[in-house]
């Protein structure tokens, strides 16, 4: 049952079947899944999707009630976002869980700190934090000019980075982005998801959380797409164009309910809008 | 390792456990033998403007409690510095149907309409401590204490006495009225120059600063006059550290302060005996209610003030380390 | 502010040296506090004749002292995000625990001040534990705490001694020993200086290393900061948050035996309405009521304003009923130099 890669490895993480309920709300119902190595997963769906359930299980800091997590074919259920990471698991929050005050090279380090001496003596190794903070970012190909400087003054772009090679850095096989483009303009956009590709190319796997198909479609190799806690399509990227995948982000098949709607009560333009429908792929 | 540390730890604890050869509860006597009063049990409530913990009006509280043991008391009791919550808890006893209600009148006009209305709901109310020249005008039945100004007073003739010409007064609590009422008092029969001093009473350390920092600053400072015991203790501990001749002076009295007063660290101290203000008063409560009694025929009963020097501390010592004078 | 750079090349030595030192002494969270306390000592050695003596500075020590050695774990605190308003009567309580413990038993003082330290860190965990378990801001918990340590000293005061003050405990054994570490006199060159004031400086010296050099500083900086980030990066926000109130309770232990020790009793009441003080040192000092920024140099600083000021006003013989005036004033002109500090590091792109 367990999806192989080309190369007969198994997936770095798999899911089969999994569902998340809070009390009877059910959150996420029968969600399948690969993530391999060398590959973008993306995650699509609207606000109240389940993408941030389904984030949340990857990442450790819920446990899937139903179905099967498996990491590098091994199964799984995380108690505690740590577990995650020890399986190589890195999350990079919407939030990007960098404290706004603090320099850069501590907020890179800050949880996984460097230390030398021994005792009661045992300290930061702030050369050394300071340094390979400055290195691994230019090997980024971000350059600051000071990382003795608040992370709270960097643009959101460069934030986003930041957050990217630090989990890069701490040796995640696998990296999860929430909504890594949401909050940024096109340009700061095209920057980001420079850096998804890079660490792609590093072979890393790489699950892309994202309501906007426009910046997922050029970089995923796989699709899923959520609504109301279910999976409603599961593509790889040679199954789906950037149309179908927008049509059913966006609900083509509502869209055709709405134009049936609009021109039983003869509302002008109508037709147009089943037009639309049409060409997005979602009409009969 | 960490065991050993431990075991180490617990070692040096027991060790330390040993008993101290001096001082202690072991060292201390005291005993304090209730008498029992007679006739049905009534209940009384007393209201003052005292902060919680005050040392003068816990001893107000010792001398009710033991006349409330003599005479078959119910002996409630409340306090709040401010005069509109002070009035709020007099209305609370006047609901309760107590029997006799004793309270201070430190703000009068905060309390006169609730004392009126006790007054109007037939429970006899004593006054204490303040307010002796409103108290019959209020309905109440006897006063007993007296005017902080008036112990003030007689503090700055004391201060004359023992030849100081320059004095500060210290304020522990600024804005108190009693305290306020002290200095002021103090003031007008000082013969030299008196000043006041704010400390900050809930802190020691800055108490003994404030005062090591005025002796500096004006060299010409021979007395200080604190408002109670424990501020003495510290102002002459930052006279004595500063290496000054200021002589220290106090309001009320404790254990520590009497053995002060021997060695000559403090020269003395205006005793108001807040415990005579208690027991009278519920006393007098007890008598009313009993007998139809009324102490002092409608004028105020002093309860003070006494001064406690060197020539007759040994004598109030006993009751001071009992903590009722 | 900073932008991405195009050229990864280029020396960057040069764009160092573009941010000035100046700038980057601007900075500093206690930069505020600096300026004020240089002001504020100019200002008092122009107006007070008495300020400028040698024996004056060691009295305004003592009294940043006093103030001082709980502001230090307060900002720590504060610098976690949280705050104890139990500060206060905690010294009170650790004190009383001592006093009597050894008084009613007899016992050698030392066996009180080991007590009272295990019992006072015990009421630290206890505000940690109270805090994280509720999840409710920490200012509710502590108030609650402030108020049940306040009724307890007074209760337990007045049911052991009745009375509402401690007996001395000047004349039992140990008592001059640790008088000695708690609360001695050093006369140097002719001037008393209270050990409190060293004491001071070496708590100082530890969190300012703690903040600055460690691990767990790192860790109290980035849970006041963003504890949900710090939580999300793996650092134990709960473990760090229940230290910072333990922290605060072990000074209040310190400071409540120097009290002891210094003046032999102590008074139920005492200590209330101090927590607001050790805050105000904090916040003087650069420390920011959000969390996440400070210094516990700054509340240093904070510290020896407020020592600087409750005395140079006496030095200066001016009427003290406008003290809390100063006071106030200085706190509120702290915080809107913290404010726009702030802004400029969190809108600085």
């Amino acid at each position: 049952m367990t999806a192989r890669h080309e190369a007969g490895r198994p997936s770095l993480v798999e899911l089969t079947g999994v569902g998340k309920r809070y009390g009877n709300v059910i959150a996420l119902r029968d969600i399948t899944l690969q993530v391999n190595a060398g590959e973008i997963t993306c995650v699509l769906g609207d606000n109240g999707a389940g993408k941030s359930t389904l984030i949340k299980i990857i990442a450790g800091l819920h446990r899937h009630d139903e179905g099967v997590f498996r990491v590098d074919g091994r199964e799984v259920a995380f108690g505690s976002p740590r577990e995650a990471l020890e399986h190589g698991i890195a999350t990079v929050y919407q939030d990007l869980a960098v404290v706004p005050l603090m320099p850069v090279w501590r907020n890179f380090f800050l949880g996984s700190e460097k230390r030398k001496g021994s005792g009661p003596l045992k300290r930061l190794d702030i050369g050394f934090m300071r340094g390979t903070a400055k290195e691994e970012l230019l090997g980024m190909g971000i350059d600051l000019r000071d990382v003795d400087q608040p992370i709270g003054t960097l643009s959101g772009g460069e934030r986003q980075c930041v957050a990217i090679a630090r989990a890069v850095y701490f040796g995640a096989k696998i990296l999860i982005l929430d909504e890594p483009t949401a909050a940024l303009g096109v340009k700061q956009a095209g920057v980001v998801l420079r850096y998804v590709v890079q660490a792609r190319e590093r072979g890393l796997g790489v699950v892309f959380i994202s309501h906007n198909p426009h910046h997922a479609y050029p970089v995923g190799d796989r699709f899923l797409i959520l609504k109301r806690g279910r999976s409603i399509g599961y593509h790889t990227k040679d199954e789906i164009t950037l149309d179908e995948l927008t049509a059913q982000m966006a609900g083509g098949a509502e869209l055709d309910q709405l134009a049936h709607e609009l021109e039983s009560a003869g509302v002008k333009g109508a037709p147009e809008l089943r037009e639309e429908a049409r060409d997005l792929g979602a009409s009969d | 390792m960490k065991r050993r540390v431990i075991a180490t730890a617990l070692a040096g604890l027991l060790a330390l456990s040993a008993c101290s050869g001096s001082g202690g509860k072991k060292a201390e006597e005291q005993q304090t033998k209730a008498l029992t009063g007679g006739g049905p049990r009534i209940k009384i409530a007393m209201v003052t403007h005292s902060a919680q913990g005050d040392a003068f009006w816990d001893i107000v509280q010792k001398g009710a409690q033991a006349a409330s043991a003599k005479d078959n008391v119910q002996f409630l009791y409340a306090a709040d510095p401010d005069g509109g919550k002070q009035a709020q808890l007099v209305q609370s006893y006047i609901d309760q149907h107590v029997d006799g209600i004793i309270v201070t009148l430190a703000k009068p006009d905060a309390l006169k309409d609730v004392v009126t209305k006790a007054v109007q709901a037939k429970i006899p109310v004593v006054t204490i401590n303040s307010g002796a020249d409103v108290s019959a005008k209020f309905g109440a039945i006897a006063h007993f204490g007296q005017d902080e100004n008036i112990a003030g007073q007689a503090a700055g003739e004391q201060l004359n006495k023992v030849g100081v010409k320059k004095a500060v007064c210290l304020i522990h609590e600024q804005g108190n009225v009693g305290l306020d009422a002290r200095c002021a008092g103090a003031k007008k029969t000082f013969s030299g120059q008196m000043q006041n001093l704010y400390v900050q009473g809930s802190n020691m350390p800055q108490v003994k600063s404030a005062v090591t920092a005025k002796l500096q600053a004006d060299k010409g400072i021979d007395g200080l006059l604190a408002l109670n015991a424990q501020i003495a203790l510290t102002a002459s501990d930052a006279v004595k550290d500063s290496g000054g001749k200021a002589k220290v002076a106090t309001f009320d009295m404790n254990k520590d302060l009497i053995s002060a007063i021997k060695d000559g660290r403090i020269q003395f101290a205006v005793d108001q005996q807040p415990y005579l203000q208690g027991y009278e008063a519920v006393d007098e409560m007890w008598l009313y209610k009993r007998n139809g009694d009324v102490l002092g025929g409608g004028q105020p009963v002093l309860t003070g003030p006494a001064i406690v020097d060197r020539t007759n501390a040994d004598a109030v010592a006993p009751y001071a380390d009992r903590g009722t004078r | 502010m900073s932008q991405t750079i195009e050229r990864p090349s280029a020396p960057s030595d040069e764009r160092l040296a573009a941010r000035s030192p100046l700038r980057k002494l601007l900075g500093r969270p206690e930069i505020g506090a600096l300026v004020g306390a240089v002001v504020l000592f100019v200002f008092f050695s122009l107006v007070a004749d008495a300020f400028l003596r040698a024996s004056s500075f060691s009295t305004v020590l003592y009294s940043s002292a006093s103030m001082g050695i709980m502001a230090v774990s307060v900002s720590l605190l504060m610098i976690g995000g949280e705050f104890d308003l139990s500060a206060g009567v905690m010294v009170t309580t650790s004190a009383l625990i001592a006093s009597m413990f050894s008084y009613q038993l007899t016992l050698n003082v030392w066996a009180g001040v080991a007590i009272s330290l295990v019992v006072t860190l015990a009421l630290g965990f206890l505000n940690g534990l109270l805090y994280v378990k509720t999840g409710l801001p920490s200012f509710i918990v502590t108030l609650g705490t402030f108020f049940m340590l306040a009724g307890l000293n007074l209760g337990f005061t007045k049911l052991i001694t009745h009375n509402v003050a401690t007996p001395s405990i000047e004349d039992m054994d140990g008592f001059e020993q640790a008088r000695s570490v708690f609360a001695a006199n050093w006369t140097i060159g002719g001037v008393q200086v209270n050990i409190s004031v060293l004491w001071w400086i070496v708590f100082v010296a530890i969190a300012t290393w703690l903040l600055l050099r460690t691990r767990s500083g790192n860790w109290i900086f980035a849970v006041g900061g963003s504890a949900s980030s710090a939580r999300a990066v793996g650092v134990p926000v709960t473990r760090t948050k229940i230290a910072l109130f333990m922290g605060v309770s072990f000074t209040a232990w310190f400071y409540g035996m120097h009290i002891l020790f210094n003046f032999k009793s102590v008074q139920s009441g005492e200590g209330i309405g101090n927590e607001f003080f050790y805050i105000i040192c904090a916040v003087v000092g650069g420390c920011l009521l959000t969390g996440g920024y400070g210094s516990a140099i700054g509340a240093a600083i904070g510290a020896f304003i407020w020592g600087m000021t409750s005395n140079g006003i006496v030095y200066a013989e001016w009427n003290p009923d406008w003290f809390k005036f100063f006071l106030g004033a200085m706190l509120l002109a702290a915080t809107v130099v913290n404010l726009v500090v702030r802004r400029r590091a969190e809108a600085g792109q």
